[in-house]
């Protein structure tokens, strides 16, 4: 991915004028390997050599099960925010565009689509390796399934759905009995895609506690490194989150993923001790809504450089809800069936909202800038219920930005500098606008 | 006046009342209909006083109505409101589906005043979307239902879950003012009436497909949505009459069928007119088949289709019922916001060869995801099989007349080129 180092302001050149370099962590080095290791990991597994079986998971998919059953998963979703980081998304849109896919539909999908049919891609000019089996979750949309239909008529491959009915404010007795037996044959469906016996039940679940140990404890340094966030100024931005998000989604359950926040949290706490923030100048507090815009990260840094800082993202956060507790050993399958139901992409507009005042209220937001993202509509819609409950219940000024999180063409940086410029004198003047505006 | 002119009559009007349901179904239905015998006769004080039973709106075609039925209330089948938008503008973004944010627009303009409550299902992200908008706008105390349906049509534990959802519709429905618990025999005897109104629909599918020119699929659309409107017994008693009055011995006496016509199949979802496909018609090809929400889907139930009385016995309950009745909902030809997709595309494939069928109009509903997503992979089955394709973008049931128009009788000019499919053309069926 792109990166801005400690003052190398190349976004100088793009739409916006910096007046200062934002901070980036160190970690970053190794976040760098990470990402490297993974997908070369993953081009060796299906390599001359390679043994391992890959499956192509989405981001909510309960990937701990296919861990313990030592299969690799690969996520098109990264893969498409990677592409999207190097301003390449707009060409393989276009790919699945000629084939026939809407330019309405999610530019994570269109991109990966139109990497497919064309054997073209990003990393090294290669494809992502190609899947064993597929494995969708519903509980981050409804997308992803056709998406997930369309990958696997285009390869021939066994594709097995989660279905996470909505848990609007809560979830039902039958909803938790039908994702857990969901759960169960997922486990039957992943070994015979894979040409192996179903494993017994008492060596899978050993294997199957020992990575969702490992799911609990990068949640919890997740949390941790949100909750050293707090601190005035800020030791992390949303730049910085953005891009440390990519162990939690892609290397959840490895130790890998440990052993990264670990070190992430411990500098972020070095930063919090020596009142180092992210951004120089602190002067404001920003929360922000919905996936990235991968492709214009100058548009943080323009804030960046005028003193407001991101100290949450809604999106960050929403990784941190794989909290599992000790007697959940008792039926972890049931616990999965739970928590990967209550995602964030799966509740009722009162639950996100509830989340987002308390994360408001928790980082000592400012205001909240909602990224109207046109590719995905689980988070998008209802954001101008949420914007309108932050103004009128907390009295905070808050801001709708119209993008996409990896097509360009759907954004327009000019009038979004604008708009920013106006939120930031609504900010100045303290103040949430006296009669809302919803635009 | 002979008995043919009478029954010719009689099935014009009864043609002309379901159409003019059709056209305003929320003053047809919304008003609330008359109790009187059968499974949905009101049994509450209020109901009984009124003499009217509650209207409940449901929004998807995955709701029951048998259980709307059997609880005493009258199903109306919602849409999107015509026009310009109003106040949804300042709930859901442009780019949620627009059926959906017609829908809403509905709602919040007051449209639903007439409605007892108003039952919403599973579907998409873009209609979860309208709910949850709903939820927060609706008028204070008035009835809403989530029917929390899986995406999954087939696989473990499916039906088993979509019976427990129907389990919690039937038994939150007694809270609508006028509606009364949910029986088993009224479940039956609702079950029983929804059959035979399908099977009448059915009859009249047959028909446009073999006499479109007594019965074009405009109308047939038309008549369907009024059959989703008007009171079940009555909208039951007027479609057969129109079956009988158009296949009855004056048909047979009448003139002989018209030269062939490019024949056309239609898929799509919900449509709030028939106007996309008069267009066609009036370009000079006929609908002799769909796969669309209201109509030649909705008639796809595989089997005795709902018909659940086999589970009629002294022991049956409700919750064996609701069973019976979950598993024919899942086994319908799907809507593709349900997975799997092949059965959908087995469906078409099969009725285009059995309709004999010259070309496919895909309707697409703008931002209307899942649609979207299966349309590449379908174009390319039905013209690998000899039948090309014309997508239309439509918006709250309409097209942009003039360009469309244009573009319809290109297609059809391409398939007069091309002729008739190689495995079913060349001839009236």
């Amino acid at each position: 991915m792109r990166r801005t180092s400690k003052g190398d302001p190349s976004g100088a050149t793009g739409p916006y004028p910096l007046l200062a370099a934002d901070r980036r962590l160190a970690s970053d080095r190794d976040l760098k390997g990470l990402i490297l290791k993974h997908y070369l990991g993953a081009y060796k597994a299906k390599g001359l050599l390679g043994r391992k079986p890959v499956a192509w998971v989405t981001s909510g998919a309960p990937v701990e099960i296919l861990l313990a059953l030592d299969i690799l998963p690969v996520y098109p979703e990264n893969y498409g925010a990677l592409i999207g980081s190097r301003k390449a998304a707009v060409a393989y849109c276009e790919e699945a565009e000629r084939a026939g896919y809407s330019q309405d539909l999610c530019s994570y999908a269109r991109t990966n689509i139109g990497s497919m049919l064309t054997g073209r891609g990003e990393l090294g000019g290669r494809p992502l390796p190609r899947p064993d089996l597929l494995v969708a979750a519903k509980n981050i949309c409804g997308v992803v399934v056709k998406w997930w239909e369309v990958t696997a008529r285009h390869f021939g491959c066994p594709l097995f759905i989660v279905d996470t009915p909505f848990a609007a404010d809560g979830l039902t007795p039958a909803q938790v009995t039908y994702v857990r037996g969901q759960l169960e044959e997922l486990i039957v469906f992943a070994s015979r895609a894979i040409h192996r016996p179903p494993p017994s039940r008492e060596a899978f679940e050993g294997r199957l506690l020992g990575v969702l140990e490992l799911t609990r404890q990068a949640t919890a340094l997740w949390q941790d490194i949100q909750v050293l966030r707090q601190a005035s100024p800020t030791p992390a931005s949303a730049l910085d989150m953005f891009t440390n998000l990519f162990p939690i989604v892609t290397l959840r359950g490895s130790a890998l993923c440990v052993e990264y926040y670990r070190k992430v949290r411990a500098e972020l706490a070095e930063r919090v001790d020596q009142g180092l923030g992210a951004v120089d100048g602190e002067r404001f507090r920003l929360i922000w809504d919905n996936i990235a815009i991968w492709y214009d990260f100058d548009l943080v840094r323009y804030l960046h450089a005028r003193g407001a800082a991101f100290v949450g993202e809604t999106y960050t956060d929403a990784w941190g809800v794989y909290q599992y507790r000790p007697e959940d050993a008792a039926d972890p399958l049931e616990a999965m069936a739970r928590l990967y139901s209550q995602v964030l992409l799966n509740v009722g507009l009162e639950v996100r909202k509830e989340r987002l005042f308390r994360m408001v209220r928790a980082q000592r937001a400012h205001g909240v800038v909602f990224h109207s993202c046109r590719s995905c509509k689980t988070y998008s819609l209802g954001q101008y219920e949420l914007s309108r409950a932050v103004r009128d219940e907390l009295g905070l000024p808050t801001l709708v930005i119209e993008a996409d999180m990896t097509d360009s063409r759907a954004f327009s940086a000019g009038p979004t500098k604008t708009r920013l410029d106006a939120f930031l004198e609504l900010l100045a003047a303290g103040c949430a606008p006296a009669s809302p505006n919803l635009a | 006046m002979t008995e043919s002119d009478h029954s010719a009559a009689d099935h014009s009007a009864s043609l002309a009342r379901l159409v003019a349901a059709s056209r305003d179904p929320l003053a047809a239905g919304g008003a609330g209909v008359s109790g009187g015998a059968g499974p949905a006769s009101a049994s509450s004080p209020s109901a009984a006083r009124s003499g009217r039973r509650p209207v409940v709106g449901y929004v998807c075609s995955y709701v029951p109505e048998e259980i709307i039925l059997a609880a005493g209330c009258h199903p109306l089948r919602l849409g999107a409101r015509p026009g310009p938008t109003g106040p949804v503008d300042s709930c859901l973004q442009s780019f949620a589906c627009s059926f959906a944010r017609g829908l809403l627009d509905g709602l919040l303009s007051g449209q639903g005043r007439g409605l007892g409550g108003v039952v919403f299902a599973h579907t998409c992200d873009s209609l979860r979307a309208a709910l949850e908008a709903w939820k927060a706008r609706k008028p204070a105390g008035s009835f809403t239902h989530f029917l929390n349906l899986p995406a999954c049509v087939e696989g473990s534990g499916a039906a088993e879950y979509t019976a427990s959802e129907f389990g919690r519709l039937a038994e939150a429905l007694p809270a609508v003012e006028g509606a009364r618990p949910v029986t088993a025999q009224a479940l039956t005897e609702a079950a029983e009436l929804m059959t035979v109104l399908r099977r009448e629909l059915s009859r009249l599918d047959v028909l446009r497909s073999e006499r479109p020119d007594l019965l074009k699929g405009s109308q047939l659309l038309a008549i369907a949505r009024g059959a989703a409107t008007l009171d079940r017994e009555e909208a039951t008693r007027l479609v057969r009459g129109v079956a009988d009055g158009l296949m009855g011995p004056a048909t047979a006496a009448g003139p002989a069928p018209r030269p062939r016509r490019p024949r056309i199949l239609v898929s799509g979802g919900f449509l709030e007119t028939e106007e996309p496909l008069r267009l066609v018609e009036e370009a000079g090809a006929d609908v002799v088949g769909d796969d669309l929400c209201l109509a030649g889907r909705a008639l796809a139930f595989s089997g005795a289709g709902c018909d659940i009385r086999r589970e009629r016995s002294p022991a049956a309950d409700v919750p064996a019922l609701l069973s019976a009745l979950s598993q024919a909902y899942l086994s319908r030809v799907p809507c593709p916001t349900k997975h799997p997709p092949s059965r959908r595309l087995e469906f078409l494939l099969a009725e285009v060869k059995s309709r004999q069928v010259d070309g496919v109009v895909f309707l697409l509903q703008k931002f209307c995801d899942p649609h979207a997503f299966d349309y590449p992979a379908f174009r390319e089955a039905l013209e690998a099989s000899g039948r090309p394709c014309l997508s239309l973008e439509i918006e709250r049931g309409g097209l942009p007349a003039g360009q469309a128009g244009t573009r319809v009788e290109a297609f059809l000019e391409r398939l007069r080129f091309v002729g008739p499919s190689a495995d079913g053309g060349g001839g009236p069926p």
